[in-house]
């Protein structure tokens, strides 16, 4: 076949000499290069007549012209453009290719007529493709693999898009079951495309990233650009009617009619961005009887094909794909529905109204199980960011303003809104909010990205903070430029610490600072749970974060000071009540703030130690490693830390161990484990107090189950260590002669994120051989 | 790169005796080449295309490395790359590993390895990366044995789906300091391109870049979040 010739032309297996002009020449190449796209572009291939001319000849002509593994390429080639590159006629790799005795185009006629049950199959079967496509798979291998969705988005097909181009109207269809086709199949397929749209059109106005979270290629096609949602919803409804008087039985008419009025509500929902006039839970409310009736399905396999791949465009050939069941598909249409609500439950009122509460929602929106799907999280950012408000309701402005005075200016006409309303241009009022004002302006887009960064992929949100850090150290600058200005506008409030030394209030370096400092823990523990640190890291990024909690704590600590301070100063009696109220609630939430803050500091301390001592007893191996050099491999970990002017992590030689001048004993082992339980009990002490603060105190309103699930894994965590600590007592003790080769005896092994009590947590486990 | 997970099956043993240890060379189509893709391509869920290999090859031969027995049979390969990373530090880059199945475990791919990166370090490299999946243990452990460490996870980072994570060795100071620039391409290893998709020509291409683009800011790595919002 000459098509084999061809494959093989392509491939150094075939020792052909080579014959023809001598190509070194760019000249003579170029010029040929350039006569063949004359060639080419004088012959458009139009779509509608598909006109097909062997090139078999003059593609082998050409490349005998060539040295076998010679490169053609310009400078602009890239390994992009190469892993580009298929093998024609590989049929791992060429879509388009045609397998002896295959048909080009399916054999099946859309047109004619189907039963209802068969109808209502391959309904279901959309159903069940669809969450395929939301589940990030590219529509070629789902959605535009149904005939009947393939015959309506051809590019021949026009306005009123019927599966008859210009045929008549499906009302004047002859038969029960051609009307089925044309009229309640039709609809529900234009209804599918026009959800397809609405998914496609929610996820590209947020951020997400192509590929890696949805494919959001079109292959060529256009998703009946002439025809609206609402448009398709009525189509829908007309079907629906006509069901009515179709005669058809009752359990399998009924059946396809839920599905038709299922369809409608999802289509509303998804089209419209007015949570009042959304139905996803009258959808949700349906999936359960949809998935029962599918038994009454007539399976139909003929009308989907893969072959429909072939007139794409696309090079792509298929990737791997989970096939979902049809179990599987409804779940996973119920957790959408799910996530879907969990958007409005998560900024309802209550919540939205804090900025902390948010937060914390906006995270617990991200770990639910499973994780939100990336329709869904694009719909959560819609919610959080549409329109400048959060939830169509509390503007960006306030929620901003609300942060600020929350943390640093609680009871202070600074970041009283009324203050922003002064127009008199020599009122301090006016002179300082328009400072603060400029000063948000500035910081609005990394503010918000604190709600978006959570809404995305973990693995981006990680990298996304890291990405965040050094515009957070700018801004930093600008804060404090800020503080001094506005302390000259007001007298600066000053407060004594414990140690007698005194400090100038600087509320919105200190604002912006905490923030930083929390994006910079969270690095680190996100690198945690995506499992990015070996063994013999452990005990220096324990040391790293225990750094950062105890510089954050340090400044929760301040900030509780000058709010406290505020409360016991003789003009306290002139504050309002309003203003004391938020001072007391301020104070209570940098209290729960330090709190747990505090707990992050005790157990990075705590396992930090501990791998300290498993070091010791080299059963974490710390020796070097053939490439690594301790100065590059420092720059390498901490290179998002690296060139920040406010804050960093530790120097190398900070975090680089002392050698021991001995071997470790026995007594001193007894002595660090006996020691932990002291610190464990302090911590559980600590999450006590945690516990026993309400949602509003320390913030949680909204997730009190994910507050409390928290503080247990946290408790938990601390139990594990607990008993890894005397495990290690233990071992020890039993085998006190085997300390400088404990290897021989015990092991430790390093849980992976799930199998943790919580994934911020690596806690070692060891065991006797 | 991605690969199918046949890594555990390990079937009987040979003995690693008697083995050579070569450089591809300056041969552009060397004899080695078809058994260079047939070894690699066992273990790949998705199938590359000659041209890949010819990329490497034919730019970067001194940067591949094979084993081979007493009768010039291949039994094992590295293929790599060495060039400035968005026009910042010179980066090396692993492309791919392999060793038969019946040779594994005896450190043929860790020899393979040292010899790339001893190669990439003479030839003056700033840093060597690569990516693996996360559930490839040999291959994990290969790297991060000699000095390597994880410094992203890569979600779905393949087209079969899978999650990879990006594999760094630094062998110069300051490279963090040094100021990287935003492809005009996507790019293989480019930090917030995918793993490029098979076949993708022309209208693919730009559509995906636009894709890209949207997200990512002119200067730097920054994805704007706030203008993506629109
Ligand atoms: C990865 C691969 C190249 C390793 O080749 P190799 O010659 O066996 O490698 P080495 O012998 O140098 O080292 C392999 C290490 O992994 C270990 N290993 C091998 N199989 C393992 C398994 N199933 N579980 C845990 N460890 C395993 C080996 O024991 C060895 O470590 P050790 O020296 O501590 O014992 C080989 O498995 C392969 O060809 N895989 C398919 C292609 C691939 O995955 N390439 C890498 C991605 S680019």
């Amino acid at each position: 076949m000459p098509s084999d010739d061809l494959a093989d032309e392509a491939s150094p297996l075939n020792d052909k000499q080579n014959g023809g002009d001598d190509l070194s020449d760019p000249a003579t190449a170029e010029a040929r290069l350039q006569e063949e796209a004359r060639r080419l572009r004088k012959k458009p291939i139009s779509v509608g007549t598909r006109g097909v001319r062997d090139v078999t000849e003059d593609f082998v002509a050409a490349s005998e012209q060539l040295q076998p593994g010679e490169l053609v390429k310009d400078e602009y080639f890239t390994l992009f453009e190469a892993v580009g590159a298929l093998e024609i006629m590989d049929p791992k790799m060429d879509s388009g290719r045609i397998p002896p005795g295959d048909s080009f185009e399916p054999d099946f006629d859309v047109c004619a007529g189907l039963n209802a049950r068969q109808v209502l199959w391959i309904m279901d079967e959309l159903f069940r493709l669809e969450m395929s496509f939301q589940d990030g798979y590219p529509l070629s291998q789902n959605i535009f693999t149904s005939l009947h969705v393939f015959r309506l988005l051809a590019p021949e097909n026009r306005h009123p898009y019927h599966l008859r181009f210009n045929g008549p109207s499906a009302k004047d269809e002859t038969t029960v079951e051609l009307q089925l086709v044309h009229f309640v199949l039709s609809a529900y397929c234009i209804a599918v495309v026009k959800c397809v749209q609405c998914t496609l059109s929610s996820i590209q106005t947020y951020t997400y990233y192509e590929e890696e979270d949805f494919v959001t290629y079109l292959f060529g096609r256009e998703l009946l650009p002439k025809l609206s949602a609402v448009d398709a919803t009525r189509l829908l409804i007309d079907a629906a009617d006509w069901l009515e008087t179709s005669g058809l039985d009752e359990p399998v008419r009924d059946a396809i009619r839920l599905r038709l009025l299922a369809r409608e509500e999802l289509l509303t929902s998804m089209d419209s961005t007015d949570e009042g006039i959304d139905e996803w839970d009258k959808f949700r409310a349906k999936i359960r009887d949809i998935r029962q009736q599918h038994e009454l399905a007539t399976p139909v396999p003929d009308a989907f094909s893969d072959k429909v791949q072939r007139q794409l465009a696309t090079s792509t050939p298929p990737r791997p794909m989970p096939q979902l069941s049809w179990d599987q598909a409804c779940d996973k249409w119920l957790h959408l529905c799910d996530d879907i609500l969990a958007t409005r439950a998560l900024t309802s009122f209550r919540i939205r109204q804090s900025p902390h509460c948010l937060q914390r929602a906006t995270w617990a929106f991200a770990y639910r199980q499973p994780p939100p799907s990336t329709y869904a999280r694009a719909k959560m950012q819609e919610t959080l960011t549409a329109g400048d408000c959060v939830a169509g309701e509390v503007s960006h402005f306030d929620l901003m303003l609300t942060d600020i005075r929350d943390l640093v200016l609680a009871g202070d006409p600074l970041a009283d809104p009324a203050s922003f309303q002064v127009e008199v241009p020599s009122d301090p009022r006016h002179r300082a909010s328009r400072l603060i004002e400029d000063f948000m302006s500035r910081m609005f887009g990394e503010y918000l990205n604190l709600y978006r960064m959570v809404c995305q992929n973990r693995c981006r949100m990680r990298r996304t903070f890291t990405q965040t850090l050094p515009i957070f150290d700018e801004l930093e600058t600008v804060a404090h430029e800020v503080d001094e200005q506005l302390n000259e506008i007001v007298v600066p409030r000053l407060v004594q610490d414990m140690s007698g030394n005194w400090h100038k209030h600087c509320p919105l370096s200190t604002w912006l600072r905490l923030h930083k400092l929390q994006i910079m823990i969270w690095t680190i523990q996100l690198g945690f749970e995506t499992d990015l640190y070996l063994p013999d890291e452990l005990r220096e990024i324990f040391t790293v974060l225990e750094h950062l909690t105890r510089t954050r704590l340090s400044c929760l600590i301040q900030m509780e000071l000058f709010v406290v301070k505020k409360l016991q100063l003789p003009e306290a009696g002139k504050l309002s009540r309003d203003d004391k109220e938020q001072c007391r609630s301020s104070s209570e939430w940098i209290k729960s703030l330090s709190l747990q803050e505090q707990v992050n500091v005790t157990l990075s301390s705590l396992l930090s130690s501990f791998c300290t001592t498993l070091e010791d007893l080299a059963l974490i191996d710390a020796r070097s490693k053939p490439y690594s050099q301790s100065q590059l491999r420092y720059e390498a970990r901490y290179k998002p830390f690296l060139g920040l002017q406010w804050d960093s992590v530790p120097a190398l030689e900070d975090l680089e161990r002392q050698g021991r001048a001995e071997a470790i004993t026995l007594s001193e082992i007894q002595q660090i484990c006996t020691s932990y339980a002291e610190a464990i009990k302090t911590t559980r002490g600590m999450l006590g107090e945690l516990k026993n603060m309400n949602p509003t105190q320390a913030k949680y309103v909204g997730t009190e189950e994910e507050w409390k699930k928290g503080i247990k894994s946290l408790e938990t965590t601390c139990v594990a260590i607990s008993v890894a600590a005397s495990q290690l007592q233990r071992i020890c003790e039993k085998h006190k002669d085997k300390l400088d080769r404990l290897g021989e005896v015990a092991e430790v092994s390093f849980p992976v994120p799930e199998k943790r009590y919580h994934v911020w947590w690596v806690v070692p486990q060891l065991k006797e051989k | 790169m991605s690969e199918t997970h046949q890594h555990d099956a390990t079937t009987t043993k040979r003995p690693a005796g008697n083995l050579r240890y070569v450089c591809y060379g300056n041969d552009k189509e060397s004899p080695y080449l078809p058994a260079i893709k047939q070894l690699i391509s066992k273990d790949l869920s998705e199938p590359y295309s000659i041209y890949v290999y010819r990329y490497f090859l034919y730019q970067w031969s001194d940067l591949c490395f094979m084993t081979l027995d007493e009768q010039d049979n291949l039994i094992g390969v590295i293929v790599c790359k060495l060039e400035p990373h968005r026009g910042g530090p010179m980066r090396g880059y692993i492309a791919m590993l392999a060793t038969q199945q019946e040779y594994r475990g005896q450190g043929i791919a860790t020899k393979l390895v040292r010899m790339a990166v001893d190669a990439m370090i003479a030839k003056d490299a700033d840093e060597i990366a690569l990516e693996t999946e996360i559930d490839n243990i040999p291959s994990l452990r290969i790297y991060e044995r000699l000095g390597f460490i994880r410094t992203k996870r890569l979600h779905r980072y393949y087209l079969n789906g899978n999650t990879a994570y990006r594999l760094i060795l630094y062998l110069k100071p300051g490279i963090p300091y040094k100021p990287t620039y935003p492809p005009d391409y996507p790019h293989m290893e480019g930090d917030d391109a995918q793993n490029p998709a098979q076949g993708l020509l022309g209208e693919d291409l730009i559509q995906r870049q636009a894709a890209q683009l949207q997200i990512e800011e002119v200067h730097g790595q920054r994805h704007d979040l706030l203008q993506a919002s629109g």
